[in-house]
């Protein structure tokens, strides 16, 4: 029953909302479930890549002839093995094979496949690149300058008029807003303008890209891998090589974290080529030093952000002026990162100027709400800043400006029934906020949002003889969402959980499905869920109504049991799922339940953050005391894993902070790519996150669903920052906050005190 | 990984024996197997240690303590008799790495390898440890000999550390946040042959901070080192902190040893 279009209210449930165990977890704490590089078959190679060691270099030749004629090798591909193309996969198709020029240190030059590890590692030293060194690029400021080292010759900037004559390294320039923002200014009491850079992350999944390619000599292909979009990998693979999409079959493994970084490919399409020309099944698995250097981390940027108010704490204008580099190729998140990042306030006036920069670095890919955390950062400090200054309390001044039903957002729509406001007084509310605070400690409190998206969606769902139920949906899991699904599906057709069994089907199973991202899957994939068990419960309902010759119309489904409708449709004992199963072979043949669609009306999901830090003033480090998190989930179908969402999404946030960077030397190779030299934050660095879920129904989906996945890494970074600052004093403007920068902060605030 | 022959001994003289050629000694191999994964060394043979029971175990002895080399980080830390004995060396082997690497990693190996960033040396040195090997006997100060060196010979097996028991001591890191190695590490000892403070992580290898000695001799506060600089000049300087912000850190945490001494 979705929500009561008369009351708009939302029924009351029977499971959604219970925290059943997850149906793949003992799978993965026995070692049973397989994951990307548990793939195997008969026959299988070792594919191994040649990377380019230097940042930037135009690729003279590859002489790839020795390499060949060593025993057990079986293939050798470079960028000849696959055609170009002009078309928008072409970035896709260079970045996963160099064409022409190393655009960074990482990038693709070769592959091979051999018998064995040993030989194709040999094989990659056979292997002779003559390069010619260019002079490279890594800062975004440094890349926008007029004389920097060019990465594209035909890059022209979109987005300017009149259109530049010249090529660039700025890919893009966007511009949103509303209002007059200068007289937005004028009308302030208090100006404050800040300049912000962040480093680039990377997403820290545990388990590394891999994947099996299998091309028979008939042209049709086998393709297991980590992913969060099979579907995805099937159309973007068949493309670059240059097959029938029918001829591809995808199946995703299972994840070991993803978080927007396998929404592409990057040695997917190497291993199918490698299979096709040596005949046999490859397999691929990158190396964490791969990962690090040669997967799509996030961008790094330079921001400038202004933002004035009257006394009383209420905005009257934000400028904001943006800079993202998204390594080697266009698609650096400004656009939506730029869009989330101011849009939990009200604002009379906006303008957000936004530049899409390309350097010698790896293409980013999607982060957890991809470019929101930085512009959050930049103006949920100022905001912070701005409160301080005027006395006022924190939440009070974001209560005063909250965006809220009715609301015109500043990137065009206007927002629906949202959180924001419920959030602020959740997290008010919460004891964690009125614990006093000691010497050296500060708390910082920062608010986020993340759009959620939709989606093309298709699901199906089959009644087994004994009344279980396989339920095959098409996003990979990566955050609990099967447990999720059988969940809906339980409630739905009102029988245990326990009878549903979700798996992740193949491509060649179900329709096109979007990827897992936008937070998207519990509800899309959770919507698609409901409506294909009201259709198999349509279906369940006539053959009720055969057995008892009354029309279809006179039967209803009441918890698990076909029912007449009324005493006029007839005096029949109620039949149960079980007994429709049993029977219906007799009835009609199998019962299923489909549903395709592309989803719509998410609705986006607001969170506070409340953070109490602890700032060693004699060595600069800071410690995190208490996180509490606060977000509006719409109706948290399994509790547990909501709230996990909140947590995993503040711990990489709180890493982003306080620790996390990915550091560049002046050769433009990366140097710290480890997690002995990266650091992301672990279970002993941390308390306890704490969470409160708040649930302000999404009109758009029938148990009120929000996606929840993305917006708790949007406000830690400037919450962070805003609980040092309460705790020492000091206002800092960069991530990482590690300990010597905050050290060196505090030498320059003494110093000012004492000059 | 190269290929390589594997020993596992179960006496140290037959360990000795199969020390020819390229061959290399491995204790908990958190050092060792990590450098062969990466292809970094390429060993002939393998000798494990882990079959002698005569390197393992924890005894009383003299008033100090005997540490067998092959006794894991985890069995120091949970130790009555050390806690009993030498606390801060307790604390100090609860505070390597994690407790993966705690429970497979050994004294032995640990100060054989002598890595700048690793916390044995200090405790070793400030606490006027005695290296025993299957040769001879060999003083902390001596043992220790700059970045991955040590006064070992070829062929030469450490059997046993003996420690003398302090008056007081104690261990103060700052760890890297990732690998938990110290980024700097002080240990302050107060014995009956006088205080010596030994820093790890800050340098090349474990190094004594003798100005801060001196003046803890005269006064043993935190105050008496407050103004004692140590030169940031041939520190250790990484993306993780300059060889100034080490140098600073050196005497924060001999401050904090000191008063955790107290």
């Amino acid at each position: 029953m979705p929500l009561d279009p008369a009351t708009q209210k939302i029924r009351a449930f029977d499971q959604v909302g219970t925290r059943p165990l997850r149906p793949d977890g003992l799978d993965k704490v026995t070692g049973r479930a397989r994951f990307g590089a548990d793939a195997t078959a008969p026959g299988m190679l070792v594919g191994r890549i040649l990377r380019s060691p230097h940042a930037h270099a135009r690729i003279r030749s590859i002489d790839a002839t020795k390499a060949e004629a060593l025993p057990g090798v079986k293939a050798v591909v470079t960028s000849k093995d696959f055609a170009d193309r002009s078309d928008d996969l072409r970035d896709i198709l260079v970045n996963i094979m160099a064409r022409g020029k190393a655009l960074y240190e990482g990038h693709t030059v070769a592959a091979v496949a051999a018998t064995s590890a040993s030989v194709a590692r040999k094989a990659l030293k056979l292997i002779k690149v003559d390069y010619e060194v260019l002079p490279h690029v890594t800062d975004v400021d440094l890349a926008m300058e007029p004389d920097a080292p060019l990465l594209h010759d035909d890059l022209i900037t979109s987005g300017v008029e009149p259109v530049p004559t010249k090529p660039s390294n700025i890919a893009r320039k966007i511009e949103f807003g509303h209002g007059d923002v200068d007289k937005g200014f004028a009308e302030a009491d208090l100006v404050v303008e800040r300049e912000f850079k962040t480093e680039a992350t990377h997403q820290g999944y545990i388990e590394p890209h891999a994947c099996l390619a299998s091309v028979g000599s008939d042209g049709q292909g086998e393709l297991w891998v980590c992913t969060q979009g099979h579907y995805m990998v099937r159309d973007v693979c068949a493309q670059l090589l240059g097959m029938d999409v029918s001829k591809l079959r995808v199946t995703a493994s299972e994840i070991g974290g993803g978080f927007g970084g396998k929404t592409t490919v990057f040695i997917e399409p190497v291993a199918l080529a490698l299979s096709r020309k040596a005949g046999r099944p490859v397999k691929v698995v990158m190396t964490r030093d791969e990962v690090f250097r040669a997967s799509g981390p996030t961008s790094s940027t330079s921001m400038r952000m202004k933002i004035g108010v009257k006394k009383d704490g209420r905005i009257t204008a934000l400028d904001a002026l943006l800079k993202y580099q998204g390594g080697a190729f266009a698609g650096a998140p400004v656009d939506y990162g730029g869009m989330a990042g101011v849009a939990c306030y009200d604002y009379p006036n906006i303008r957000v100027v936004g530049y899409d920069v390309v350097t010698n670095r790896p293409k980013q890919a999607a982060y957890r709400a991809p470019g929101a955390p930085m512009t959050a950062f930049a103006v949920e400090s100022v905001i912070a800043e701005i409160a301080d200054t005027l006395k006022l309390d924190p939440i009070e001044m974001r209560l005063k400006n909250a965006a809220k039903e009715g609301t015109k957002s500043a990137y065009g729509p206007t927002f629906g029934p949202v959180g924001l406001v419920e959030t602020l007084k959740a997290a008010k509310a919460h004891p964690n906020y009125k614990v006093k605070l000691g010497k050296n400690q500060g708390r910082g409190i920062a608010s986020g949002f993340w759009f959620n998206f939709g989606g093309q969606t298709c699901v199906s769902l089959n009644l087994n003889i004994d009344g279980t139920l396989a339920l095959a949906v098409g996003t990979p899991d990566i955050g609990g969402s099967r447990a999720s699904m059988c969940l809906m599906a339980a409630e739905e057709l009102g029988i245990p959980y326990e009878n549903v069994r979700a798996i992740i089907a193949d491509t060649s199973s179900l329709g096109y499905n979007d990827v897992t991202d936008g937070s998207r899957v519990t509800f899309a994939s959770g919507m698609a869920t409901i409506h294909a068990a009201r259709d198999a419960i349509k279906k369940l309902c006539g053959r009720a109504a055969k057995v008892w010759g009354i029309p279809e119309e006179a039967v209803v489904w009441e918890k698990g049991f076909a029912k007449p409708s009324g005493a006029n449709a007839g005096n029949f004992e109620p039949m149960s799922l079980k007994e429709l199963a049993a029977n219906a072979a007799k009835t009609g043949g199998p019962i299923a339940g489909h549903y395709e669609y592309n989803a719509e009306n998410a609705g986006p999901s607001f969170a506070t953050h409340v953070v109490d830090v602890e700032v060693d003033p004699e060595t600069g480090f800071t410690k995190v005391l208490r996180y509490l998190v606060c977000q509006d989930a719409g109706k948290a179908v399994h509790p547990s894993y909501v709230e996990g969402q909140f947590q995993g999404g503040a711990v990489q946030g709180i890493g982003w902070a306080l620790n996390e960077e990915y550091i560049y030397g002046a050769d433009g190779r990366l140097q710290n790519a480890g997690f002995l030299d990266y650091r992301i934050p672990v279970a002993s660095d941390l308390p306890m996150i704490d969470t409160a879920i708040v649930e302000v129904p999404n009109p758009g989906h029938p148990y009120g669903v929000r996606g929840v996945g993305e917006t708790s890494i949007v406000p830690p970074m400037a919450a962070v920052s805003n609980a040092v600052s309460h705790a020492v004093g000091i206002r800092l403007t960069e991530s990482p906050m590690s300990p010597p920068r905050i050290l060196k902060a505090l030498g320059e605030q003494a110093a000012r005190k004492a000059g | 990984m190269h290929n390589f022959d594997y020993h596992r001994p179960t006496s140290l003289a037959d360990a000795a024996k199969r020390l020819s050629g390229e061959a290399k000694l491995v204790a908990g191999g958190m050092t060792l197997i990590p450098t062969l994964k990466q292809r970094l060394a390429q060993p002939s043979s393998l000798v494990d240690l882990g079959g002698i029971a005569e390197l393992r175990g924890i005894k009383p002895e003299g008033g100090g303590l005997t540490i067998g080399a092959m006794t894991t980080h985890a069995e120091v830390a949970h130790s009555a008799e050390v806690k009993k004995t030498i606390p801060a060396l307790a604390v100090l082997a609860e505070g390597i790495g994690d407790p993966q690497v705690r429970n497979r990693g050994t004294i032995g190996g640990s100060i054989s390898n002598n890595d700048p960033a690793a916390d044995y040396p200090a405790g070793l040195v400030a606490l006027g440890a005695t290296v025993i090997t299957d040769k001879r006997r060999i003083a902390a100060d001596d043992f220790f000999k700059g970045m991955f060196e040590t006064a070992l010979q070829d062929g030469e097996i450490v059997t046993a550390v003996s420690f003398p028991r302090p008056d007081k001591a104690a261990y103060m890191k700052f760890p890297n946040p990732a690998s938990r190695y110290a980024m700097v590490g002080v240990f302050v000892a107060r014995t009956g042959g006088g205080i010596r403070v030994a820093v790890t992580g800050a340098g090349p290898g474990v190094f004594r901070a003798t100005e801060m000695e001196k003046a803890l001799a005269g006064n043993f506060s935190a105050d008496a080192i407050k103004s004692v600089k140590i030169p940031a000049a041939g520190l250790n300087s990484d993306m993780h902190g300059s060889a100034e912000y080490r140098a600073h850190l050196v005497n924060v945490m001999a401050r904090r040893a000191v008063t955790a001494c107290s």
